[in-house]
């Protein structure tokens, strides 16, 4: 598109958003507020539910998918500008859900007509809210090792097994699963991408409790599941390629993830401010804490920096591959390094995470905030994992070699 | 860093003409030559032939435009084989504070000059031990210039020095003395990475040997150019870093210990992934830093801190890692690496340390 053309789509979308989001919607998201989705879904006020279905119907709930399939249809450079405008209008996000981040992009890739045409509006009109079933108890950072068994039953396969860390999959419609369909070496050739109904009989659900006092995953048990062939995704034993994509998009998602969080209720600074006050100098009294707020501050800007730099290598075709490798290592320990400023700034007062005598019920949300952000470096492959990848990739260096 | 066609061209020209001319062997010549020669007269004059002295002058002033992505990444190749040059002392530092403090007749008596390589300027920032532009104690007194500067940059091979003194009103002016005046006493010393520099003492130069520049604004012209010196600073050690980190993968993809390549160790395959993490980082900051520049942008100032800061710390840790990881070679003149530690650490402290930054960054931000 020309600079000129683009300039004009901005104005379309500028005055769009201004006449759809409701000034209710332009304040800051709150995670009770959240548009997920589903078959059970339920919106927090009228505001909330006229601001999704204008997304809806106009496509901005997945902008850069085909018309086809319920997107906008936009390119890279019209996406970035809606997302510029939604985010100097402060509009929320107008839907929350795995489908959207993870499974619909792998769809796009490896899905069959039928698929995306059955599985692909109902995402983008948050009809169906997706969970993911990657790892197991067995299969954490060794996901290959993974044992749940999708057994050929002529037209469908019978699926046993558990999967863990499934995102609220207590409250999803579907999952998209990663079975074992061959025993095989290597591993990786006998797994199968797997698409199944939570309505399904044999499904079941149990939440785990976690440090932060959430329960934000579950693990999911499947006995004796019946799913139909026609929910293999790609080809059979080949499902490894599907799930790759898969985390491409989720580290990719993970890497930004503090964009979409509840925003908390005072910026760092002002925070700081407020909780050890200023010298008569002007600056913040705990010298420790104002350089470790620097650092942060340019580490995190130099990281939406680097986001910066890797958009415009594609769009001059200059595209350094190596450096998305290294986003979501990046992004998810500078995020948990904000967290532990919050709580060294809060001293005394950030010690609770439910009791209203020792803090207000913002405090207690950073603190909880800082617990459950323990996962970042965990979930969608561990730091340790994205550091082989980038010795491997990005640096070459020789593969280990185990000896005993 | 996006660099348009020119750009690319630039840097392809200059980063095989650094790789023939100006390999790091060739700074370790300069250990053999008197103190005095802080860069190799040849190979700047062959510098200047390729233009490198106009990369950021406006066309107006004769110069080539090519902006300051041109200039950084032509600092990152200079940066990569350690190049002594004045290309920062009095391309990116002394050219700018006469660009942004001169009056266009001052401008035009010098730059000429300092464009074709026949002269070159040195700025006399630092006096104490730290950079702190802020405090000058260097003075005009009676229209005499008195008092010592410390660490300024090829001061023995300049024509020129621009002293950075307080001015007989209390402001701050920057006044063109040349080196070799009576009253000018220069004392070269080199840093141990074998760059040069030297303390000059001003021993009352008096006003008809003075020209003071002017400029509209002198101090924010002056702070105005050590961010553009700053930010170029930074995109040379990042060259200087990457080309640290390279050497040593590819050091630890060759050698062998236990029958297997050191390479395949994961506790050394995270420590370089780390390295890499932390490099690309700063070299984000630094791009973004060259690209305010070019836009002329209001964040310049907060950009140079951050781009500073960042580039100080990823350069000091790729190369104390490096000598780590090249294990007992890694300390032996035998081996480059300890060169590249040297030069991160007199690079940190040139135009400012990262305490200095973190400072100047919170007070940008008002705390």
């Amino acid at each position: 598109m020309t600079e000129d053309a683009l300039s004009v789509f901005r104005t379309e979308v500028a005055d769009w958003l201004d006449r759809h989001c409701p000034a209710s919607q332009r304040q800051p998201i709150v995670r009770e507020e959240q548009i997920w989705g589903g078959r059970r879904r339920v919106f927090p006020s009228d505001d909330a539910r006229k601001w999704f279905e204008a997304c809806r119907d106009k496509g901005y709930t997945a902008p850069d998918w085909p018309v086809a399939y319920g997107g906008a249809g936009l390119d890279a450079e019209q996406e970035k500008i809606l997302k510029q405008e939604m985010a100097r209008l402060g509009c929320r996000p107008p839907l929350y859900c795995q489908g959207l981040w993870m499974l619909g992009p792998a769809l796009l890739v490896y899905g069959s007509e039928d698929q995306k045409r059955e599985h692909l509006g109902a995402i983008c009109r948050g009809e169906i809210r997706w969970a993911q079933g990657y790892s197991e108890p067995s299969a954490g950072s060794d996901l290959a090792n993974l044992k749940t068994k999708a057994e050929d039953c002529g037209d469908h396969f019978l699926v046993n097994g558990t999967k863990i860390w499934t995102t609220k999959a207590d409250e999803a419609d579907w999952i998209f699963c990663l079975v074992r369909t061959r025993d095989a070496a290597p591993k990786q050739a006998g797994i199968s991408f797997l698409l199944i109904d939570m309505a399904s009989e044999g499904v079941s659900t149990s939440p785990i409790e976690l440090i932060s006092g959430d329960s934000e995953f579950c693990q999911t048990f499947f006995d004796n599941v019946r799913v139909p062939k026609r929910n293999l995704v790609g080809a059979i034993n080949e499902g490894w390629a599907v799930a790759k994509e898969l985390l491409n998009h989720e580290r990719k998602m993970m890497a930004a993830f503090e964009g979409m969080l509840e925003k908390p209720a005072m910026a760092l600074l002002e925070l700081a401010h407020y909780a050890v006050g200023v010298s008569e100098d002007g600056r913040l009294a705990d010298p420790e804490l104002r350089s470790d707020i620097v650092s942060h501050l340019m580490r995190e800007t130099a990281i939406a920096q680097m986001g910066e730099r890797i958009y415009r290598q594609g769009k001059a075709g200059q595209m350094d591959a190596r450096l998305p490798l290294l986003m979501k290592y990046l992004g998810t320990s500078q995020a948990q390094v904000k967290d532990e400023l919050i709580l060294a700034a809060l001293g005394g007062e950030g010690l609770s995470m439910d009791d209203e005598s020792v803090a207000s019920e913002g405090v207690r949300k950073m603190v909880k905030q800082w617990a459950f952000n323990k996962s970042l470096t965990i979930a969608g492959g561990t730091s340790e994992v994205q550091l082989n990848i980038i010795a491997k990739r990005a640096l070459g260096m020789a593969s280990g070699e185990r000896r005993s | 860093m996006i660099l348009n066609q020119e750009q690319i061209m630039l840097r392809e020209t200059v980063g095989q003409f650094f790789e023939d001319q100006s390999p790091v062997s060739r700074l370790r010549g300069l250990q053999q030559r008197p103190v005095e020669e802080s860069y190799d007269r040849a190979l700047w004059s062959q510098m200047a032939g390729l233009g490198l002295t106009g990369i950021t002058v406006p066309e107006a002033f004769e110069g080539l435009q090519f902006g300051w992505m041109g200039l950084g990444a032509v600092s990152q190749e200079a940066g990569r084989r350690l190049v002594a040059s004045p290309l920062l002392s009095s391309v990116a530092l002394a050219q700018n504070v006469l660009l942004n403090c001169a009056s266009k007749r001052q401008i035009e008596s010098y730059l000429p000059r300092l464009l074709s390589g026949e002269i070159t300027a040195s700025v006399a920032l630092d006096e104490g031990r730290f950079f702190d532009p802020g405090s000058v104690l260097v003075t005009e007194q009676n229209g005499q210039i008195s008092g010592s500067k410390a660490r300024v940059l090829d001061a023995s091979m300049s024509s020129l020095i621009f002293c950075v003194a307080r001015r007989e009103a209390g402001d701050l002016g920057v006044a063109v003395v040349a080196t070799d005046d009576a009253c000018v006493r220069i004392t070269p010393a080199r840093f141990m990475d074998l760059h040069g520099c030297a303390a000059i003492t001003f021993e009352g130069v008096p006003a008809d040997r003075t020209e003071w520049l002017e400029g509209v604004d002198v101090a924010s012209g002056l702070e105005q150019a050590i961010d553009q010196a700053t930010i170029i600073l930074a995109a040379e050690m990042m060259g200087s870093a990457r080309e640290t980190l390279e050497r040593t993968v590819s050091y630890l993809n060759e050698r062998e210990q236990f029958d297997v390549k050191l390479a395949s160790f994961q506790a050394l395959q995270h420590r370089c992934a780390r390295l890499y993490c932390e490099l690309e980082l700063a070299e984000s900051a630094v791009a973004a830093a060259l690209m305010a520049l070019d836009d002329a942008a209001s964040s310049v100032s907060a950009q140079a801190s951050a781009a500073k800061t960042l580039a100080n710390d990823v350069f000091s840790l790729v190369t104390s890692e490096a000598v780590q990881l090249h294990g007992g070679m890694g300390v032996t003149e035998e081996m480059d690496i300890g060169l590249f530690l040297k030069r991160s650490r007199v690079c940190n402290q040139l135009l400012g340390s990262s305490s200095y930054h973190r400072d100047r960054y919170a007070r940008r931000f008002g705390f």
